[in-house]
């Protein structure tokens, strides 16, 4: 028992802050969340138990939690695979020994930084003003741009071009990726007489493929965390005619607006059910299409 | 004879050297063209954000110039009393949050990273795994309960709940970075040291630390940027303005209707980005160098 | 000066054995070393007696106190890594002075430890560098000064000199034993080069697979190795190991023909080192073979000579020998150079 004690002593002591935070601020709170739940509580009465009524009401009735699914899904869809593409075609130009490399990677850094401050958010509700600058730049070239911020079919895309615009960290991953790939196969490639574009499928994409993966997986979880550039852009409602519902956005606005803590919650739960699956889903096809550099044929 | 062959294989090896150089050269301008085009759009938000800071309000929408007519430098002292609270008190009020959060997160991460990475004691494969589930769990899973549990410790409109988390390595990323970075450490460096009669503790502070410094000031970088841009915190537990940190203020501007006054929002907006752009300039190639290396390995 | 006890020691890490239960006695004053190949089990011996892994049974004593659970610092013993281990923070001086200011010793007192042991390795100019700025020897000579300070009762080496080039190694190996014979404490030394094992120890301890194989001095080891395994691992070059079939009085050897020897029946093998086996005297006991290959050494001169059936012989020849590829050569030993070893591989005596 000594023994025991004294081998365990030094670990468990380092590790107690995490274990408290753990256990008070990880765990604990994600078993009190799934109990919440269940339970009608508006912080002044106790929680009050209705089983899966949340549930139903959620899936059966509530459009608005539909349609904030399908904002924030389609969010994902579409700017995750954008942002990667970007992330990897800036990657790949600045690849190989360019002058003036550091210049650029900061340049391109530099947005990912920023992007989620608050100043950036205000600063995008005024380039996508009706009147701003994203619209002055269109009529240069003849097109009248659209209410961006007024028209639900154009709101999203705001938010679409602001998560692609912080590409950076993707493009930071992939640049150490690439480094990792042996030149000498691009040469061996080269004798193959591969051209550009075989060189890119055959060797690129296969051997960057788990990074390419590890970025996918994070950037989707990035993406469906998303806050307050959607807060801040839709006025804190999602408006206009809740094209920026976000999911975390109507989650905030049932929990901390009208005070629904409990289907808040559900709500909650649903969210970390579809980042986990999402998550699965990933890490499970990942060996259909991922090759890793030490696994034996 | 021989010699005039050998010659002209000499010239044709020559030429086609040249040709090879010359189209090297051509793609390496192309390259360049594209590289600075494009981060030429990157950056060019930030910098009309600079310059619509110093722009009259009536200058400021739809003109795509880099450069105000008039430079109205008023715009930052009017900003800066604009709201009812000066900015003085915001600015102190993130300094506080975010040094306190920095410390927290760097002691109490680096405790568990060391435990994680150098000790040994039972349970340690368990802990680590849910160590690294907790990354991706959303904040907006936990809020709802961490909230009403620092409101029954009646800490909402204090900074208790923005700090305290901070100092219980609630942030799994930072371990996981100073977990790669104390592996590469030898492991004989802590035996010797053991030898000398250090204890674990003393391991950690005279030997791992004063060795993991680029590791500690990655982490701390990210700490201070992230903390310091933070606005889901504040917004769920600040309710009085004099205890708005920046972010918090800045959205005042957008819901205060104080519609008209553009300029000095802008001022402020560049303001509070400012720290974070002068860390990113300074500590550039930490920052660079984190990314690359949480990401991969 | 301690003595050190192993008794019973095993370790198994989650339920794989890999020391098998040694017992070995290490006198006060001893130079020790542990040889065996790669994966013999002789880091992790040496690493058990430090404290620095646990033992899963048995127990180890250092100057007759169990030390079982007595952590690395209060064993009273210094180790020598091989990677040196220095704190690459620290300067030289606060390297060797570190372990003594953990201990809470008096400044003027480890001043004194320190300047004194910079003198003894001649490394008094470097005291105010860090490690990066020394080169390997230099390196080598700080861990070995930061063992020293300490004076303990004991120094462990971890493969010490095996991160060095061929020249300087030697060199160290020279100023190691000439560092015992100073300070005269217990040494025990891991290694896997029998060279060093052979010109340092007092006494080896010859390790293969978690077990104990011999424990004896150099010339003990040499001269009668108990088995096979220390027979071809003892001696560079390697011993010849011929097959060959014992029938009640005689053993009968490929080529060589029979040899007289009472007390043994079945298969044998019969070693003779290079040095044993002469070439030319075409009288008793011979083989016939030719010479495939010649290393010239100055000293000395090593000719491989393939016999009829196809085994192949290492014979040692005085420098001045003068043979060639493809020279038809007699090959002879003494019967009393010979080793000899039962199916098992165990040594057996020859009867006199």
């Amino acid at each position: 028992m000594l023994k025991f004690l004294r081998r365990n002593f030094a670990g468990y002591a380092f590790l107690s802050p995490w274990l408290v935070g753990f256990f008070l601020l990880a765990i604990g709170p994600i078993l009190a969340s799934l109990y919440l739940s269940f339970t009608k509580y508006n912080v002044v009465r106790p929680p009050q138990w209705i089983g899966l009524e949340h549930y139903f009401y959620m899936f059966e009735f509530d459009d608005r939690f539909k349609k904030a699914l399908q904002v924030t899904f389609t969010f994902v869809v579409i700017s995750v695979p954008l942002k990667l593409i970007f992330a990897l075609g800036v990657a790949m130009a600045l690849d190989k020994g360019i002058r003036a490399i550091g210049w650029y990677r900061a340049l391109f850094y530099l947005p990912s930084i920023l992007g989620g401050s608050i100043a950036v958010a205000i600063l995008w509700r005024q380039l996508f003003n009706y009147e701003g600058v994203v619209n002055s730049v269109l009529s240069l070239i003849g097109i009248q741009g659209p209410y961006w911020l007024a028209d639900p079919d154009y709101a999203l895309w705001t938010l679409i071009v602001l998560a692609v615009w912080q590409f950076g960290s993707p493009m930071l991953i992939f640049l150490a990726g690439l480094r990792a790939i042996p030149q000498d196969l691009y040469e061996a490639a080269e004798i193959d007489a591969a051209g550009p574009v075989k060189k890119f499928f055959a060797i690129t994409v296969p051997l960057l493929a788990p990074v390419i993966f590890f970025n996918l997986v994070l950037q989707m979880i990035e993406a469906f965390k998303s806050f307050s550039g959607a807060f801040i852009i839709s006025g804190g409602s999602g408006a206009p005619l809740d094209s920026l519902l976000f999911f975390t956005v109507y989650l905030y606005n049932e929990a901390f607006s009208f005070l629904r803590m409990g289907y808040a919650s559900a709500l909650a739960w649903v969210l970390l059910l579809i980042i986990a699956l999402f998550t699965i889903v990933a890490f499970w096809t990942s060996k259909y299409w991922v090759h890793y550099e030490n696994e034996r044929g | 004879m021989t010699d005039v062959s050998a010659s002209t294989t000499a010239e044709i090896a020559r030429e086609y050297r040249a040709e090879r150089a010359r189209r090297a050269k051509r793609a390496a301008v192309l390259k360049h063209i594209f590289l600075a085009l494009t981060s030429l759009i990157m950056i060019y938000p930030l910098i009309w954000m600079l310059a619509a800071s110093l722009k009259p309000d009536t200058q400021i929408f739809g003109d795509i110039g880099l450069w105000p007519g008039t430079f109205e430098w008023q715009n930052y002292a009017q900003g800066w009393n604009a709201l009812p609270v000066s900015f003085t008190t915001f600015f102190w009020n993130s300094t506080v949050v975010t040094v306190l959060s920095v410390v927290g997160n760097v002691i109490s991460c680096s405790f568990a990273a060391y435990a994680f990475a150098r000790l040994e004691f039972s349970g340690k494969t368990i802990w680590f795994a849910l160590m690294m589930m907790t990354l991706m769990i959303p904040y907006h899973v936990v809020l709802i309960p961490q909230y009403i549990l620092f409101m029954n410790l009646g800490w909402v409109d204090t900074y208790l709940p923005l700090i305290v988390p901070k100092f219980l390595a609630g942030d799994a990323f930072f371990i996981f970075l100073m977990i790669q970075f104390f592996r590469q450490l030898p492991r004989e460096l802590d035996e010797a040291a053991m030898i000398d009669g250090c204890s674990p503790f003393k391991i950690y502070w005279a030997i791992i630390m004063p060795l993991s410094l680029p590791a500690m000031a990655t982490a701390a970088i990210f700490s201070f940027i992230w903390t310091w841009e933070d606005f889901l915190g504040p917004l769920v537990y600040l309710n009085d303005q004099a205890d708005y940190t920046v972010p918090l203020a800045l959205r005042s501007f957008i819901s205060s209707d104080g519609v008209s006054q553009y300029g000095p929002m802008f001022a402020m907006s560049i303001l509070s980005i400012l720290p974070i752009l002068l860390f990113f300039i300074v500590f550039q190639r930490l920052i660079i160098r984190g990314i690359a290396m949480s990401g991969l390995k | 000066m301690a003595s050190v006890t192993l008794s019973e020691v095993r370790k198994a890490y989650s339920g794989f054995a890999v020391i098998h239960g040694i017992d070995l006695e290490v006198q006060s004053g001893e130079f020790l070393v542990l040889v065996g190949p790669s994966g013999c089990g002789k880091s992790t011996l040496l690493r058990m007696i430090a404290g620095l892994e646990e033992i899963t049974d048995g127990t180890i004593s250092i100057a007759d106190r169990i030390v079982n659970d007595l952590p690395a610092s209060q064993r009273n013993l210094s180790m020598v890594f091989q990677s040196y281990a220095l704190y690459p923070h620290m300067s030289v001086r606060k390297n060797l002075a570190f372990g003594l200011s953990n201990l809470r010793m008096p400044k003027d007192e480890i001043q004194r430890r320190v300047a004194d042991a910079a003198r003894i390795l001649q490394i008094e100019e470097l005291l105010e560098r860090k490690p990066r700025q020394l080169s390997g020897g230099q390196k080598q000579r700080v861990a070995i000064g930061r063992a020293i300070v300490r004076e303990p009762q004991l120094f462990l080496f971890d493969e010490p000199l095996s991160n060095l080039d061929a020249e300087l190694r030697v060199q160290m190996r020279v100023e190691l034993a000439g560092l015992y014979n100073r300070l005269g404490t217990t040494m025990i030394y891991v290694t896997h080069d029998q060279t060093e094992a052979m010109t340092m120890a007092t006494r080896i301890a010859v390790l293969n697979k978690g077990n104990l194989e011999q424990i004896g001095t150099p010339y003990e080891l040499y001269n009668a190795p108990k088995n096979l395994f220390v027979a071809s691992f003892i001696g560079s070059p390697k011993m010849n190991l011929l097959s060959g079939k014992a029938t009640g009085n005689k053993i009968e050897l490929p080529g060589f023909g029979a040899l007289a020897f009472v007390g043994a029946a079945g298969e044998m093998t019969v070693g003779v080192r290079p040095e044993h086996l002469s070439i030319g005297e075409p009288d008793g006991r011979r083989a016939e073979g030719t010479v495939t290959l010649v290393e010239y050494l100055g000293s000395e001169v090593f000719i491989y000579v393939a016999l009829i059936d196809g085994q192949t012989l290492l014979a040692q020849a005085p420098g001045n020998a003068s043979y060639k590829r493809g020279d038809k050569v007699h090959l002879s030993f003494r019967g009393a150079d010979a080793h000899f070893f039962d199916s098992k591989g165990l040594r057996i005596e020859a009867p006199r």
